[in-house]
């Protein structure tokens, strides 16, 4: 037997037909192209032929200080901020308090409203953007409501650049706080019922022990939720797209619907919504980093 | 069980839970409800009254705006989209799965690290890339070209679970197939697949509603009517029927009926799936 033949065994083969289907589907349309965005980003390459295309040369950073330089990149990071606010200050601390008061039986129907709480996170994004749109508008719902408590209101939602942002905020809550309710109340049930019955037998009041048991048992779920909320809010796109598309003059645009306008609509930049796209995945690793390391510092007391 | 002693809380507090437990709730249904009496007034009636209950309700909107968002043509896309993406996800994740947490391999590390740094890469982030990819391969405006990203997407939470759910089995199952004189494509074929149906389940209902309401990605990479899915089809047509009150709402009420029924058939399992998804980091 030569060394191939050793090298190539049954098992090697096995292995190797095994992964291969999965590592080039997902090297083809999701590696290569986090690579691939990054390579572009520093060149001027806007479409058309890639090989040997004698126009094509590198800039080097020259998109991403342009980018810098955009006055609606900053638009859109500010409201990348505020949704990841709303979500970190705002669904998480709901989600939790409707898992905890679900989960200890401090409501009655706490099947009924776990169920209504989290159904907006099934509906379609873009049904629920058109809806709750319609809702805002002029013709909608909330217009009624505010006019009968001071008659004469004038809704400017939609086109108050200051204004319009809030709407899409009061959605982003409503709509995923359902999903770390979910989450919570999962780990929740994890948790021994017989430390906390013994904790109550031993004299705790139900906050001693929410504080003391629950919220230390959950701290790693914490973290994870706060990953998720942040990794989420940069990646909102689909809401904005159908509830403002950005407007009123861009001022409810998000890093994601800021790339895409650069990419898809009018004259397309190519380098430049790659430069987006790279400044995009490299701030969703830096704040996952530093949550971690926040977790590090401040938690580990469970496991 | 403990019970909870009523005392520890306060009977502000308790009322203060149950206000923000019915105002969620009372926003979740009362906009579907407007929804769908909406969808049932003509426009003349919706404009002078819109709040209220039809005086004449009319279902005559529904084969409207089914006929002109060409409804069938959505329906059928995204069913194939999404049945066609889950179904090969399911078996390519098992697949490696098994590999990763069974057969010894120096490759795994980094293969299998591949994957889980993919967890936290979003269709954000190779958007751009993927149009000018498929433009360049001529995969623009093909089922294929919308279908491969699919799988991609779905695969690295994929791996992560079936790896895991498969480690959970123990070794000597394996040991004792191949003592026997089995395969591995065979001990994959009769004994761990079979074994992997609860994380295979999992997968599913994660897939499923996360490419049924996928909305980005075809929107780029497809143009053609004939290829549009629900969520893009939706927004084409509420967006040029913006005034035509009546036939927008039912399209959006046809959009949302789907995915409330599944919601309401599997609630137990999206629970499950939606937890054991979150693991994000």
């Amino acid at each position: 037997m030569n060394k191939v033949t050793q090298w190539w065994t049954e098992e090697r083969r096995a292995y190797l037909l095994l992964v291969l289907p999965a590592v080039a589907v997902y090297w083809a349309v999701m590696a290569f192209p986090a690579v691939f965005s990054f390579v572009l980003s520093l060149t001027n390459y806007n479409g058309g032929v890639i090989f040997n295309n004698p126009n094509i040369r590198l800039v080097g950073f020259t998109h991403y200080l342009r980018m810098f330089n955009d006055r609606f990149f900053w638009i859109s990071l500010k409201n990348n901020l505020l949704i990841m606010a709303v979500s970190v200050f705002g669904q998480i601390p709901l989600g939790f308090l409707f898992a905890y008061v679900i989960h200890r039986k401090l409501v009655k129907f706490g099947d009924f409203f776990q169920t209504i709480i989290y159904l907006p996170c099934v509906i379609s994004t873009i049904v629920v953007g058109r809806l709750w749109q319609s809702f805002f508008s002029p013709y909608g719902p909330f217009t009624k409501f505010m006019q009968t408590l001071s008659p004469g209101w004038e809704n400017e939602l939609f086109i108050d650049p200051q204004l319009a942002i809030l709407p899409v905020l009061f959605v982003i809550l409503w709509m995923y706080t359902g999903t770390y309710m979910i989450i919570f109340l999962a780990n929740l049930q994890k948790i021994d019922p017989a430390l906390i019955e013994a904790a109550r037998i031993d004299g705790a009041t139900e906050w001693q022990v929410l504080i003391r048991i629950m919220l230390p048992a959950l701290s790693g779920v914490i973290v994870t939720a706060c990953i998720l909320a942040i990794s989420g809010s940069l990646k909102s796109f689909d809401l904005l797209y159908a509830m403002t598309a950005g407007n009123p003059a861009r001022r409810t645009s998000v890093l994601a619907l800021y790339m895409y306008d650069t990419a898809f609509r009018h004259s397309p930049n190519y380098p430049l919504a790659n430069a987006i796209s790279v400044f995009m995945v490299l701030v969703s690793f830096l704040l996952i980093v530093m949550v971690k390391l926040t977790e590090m510092k401040f938690g580990g007391r469970e496991e | 069980m403990n019970k909870i002693r009523k005392s520890d809380f306060h009977p502000a507090l308790r009322l203060f839970v149950y206000i923000m437990v019915a105002v969620f709730t009372i926003l979740t249904l009362y906009p579907l409800y407007w929804l769908s009496i909406s969808s049932l007034k003509t426009n003349t009636e919706f404009q002078i009254n819109l709040l209220g209950w039809p005086q004449r309700p009319t279902f005559s909107n529904y084969p409207t705006a089914w006929r002109l968002a060409q409804f069938d043509t959505l329906f059928v896309n995204s069913i194939f989209f999404t049945a066609t993406s889950t179904l090969v996800i399911i078996v390519f994740s098992l697949m490696a799965g098994f590999a990763f947490a069974k057969i010894r391999s120096k490759a795994t590390s980094f293969l299998h690290g591949s994957f889980i740094i993919g967890i936290l890469l979003t269709i954000q982030s190779i958007m751009v890339p993927l149009f000018l990819m498929s433009i360049m391969v001529g995969l623009y405006d093909t089922r294929l070209g919308v279908l491969i990203p699919y799988v991609g997407m779905g695969l690295p939470i994929g791996i992560y679970l079936c790896t895991e759910f498969i480690k959970s089995i123990p070794d000597s199952v394996v040991e004792s197939a191949r003592i026997d004189g089995a395969s591995y494509f065979r001990i994959f074929g009769s004994i761990v697949a079979p074994m992997a149906k609860p994380v295979a389940v999992t997968l599913a209902i994660l897939n499923v509603s996360g490419v049924w309401n996928e909305f980005m990605l075809v929107n780029i990479l497809v143009s053609r009517d004939a290829l549009r899915t629900l969520p893009v089809g939706i927004l084409k047509f509420s967006g040029a029927l913006a005034s035509d009150h009546g036939r927008q709402f039912a399209a959006l009420t046809i959009g949302l009926v789907p995915m409330v029924i599944f919601y309401l058939i599997f609630r137990q399992q999206i629970t499950k799936g939606v937890s054991a998804g979150a693991v994000k980091g």
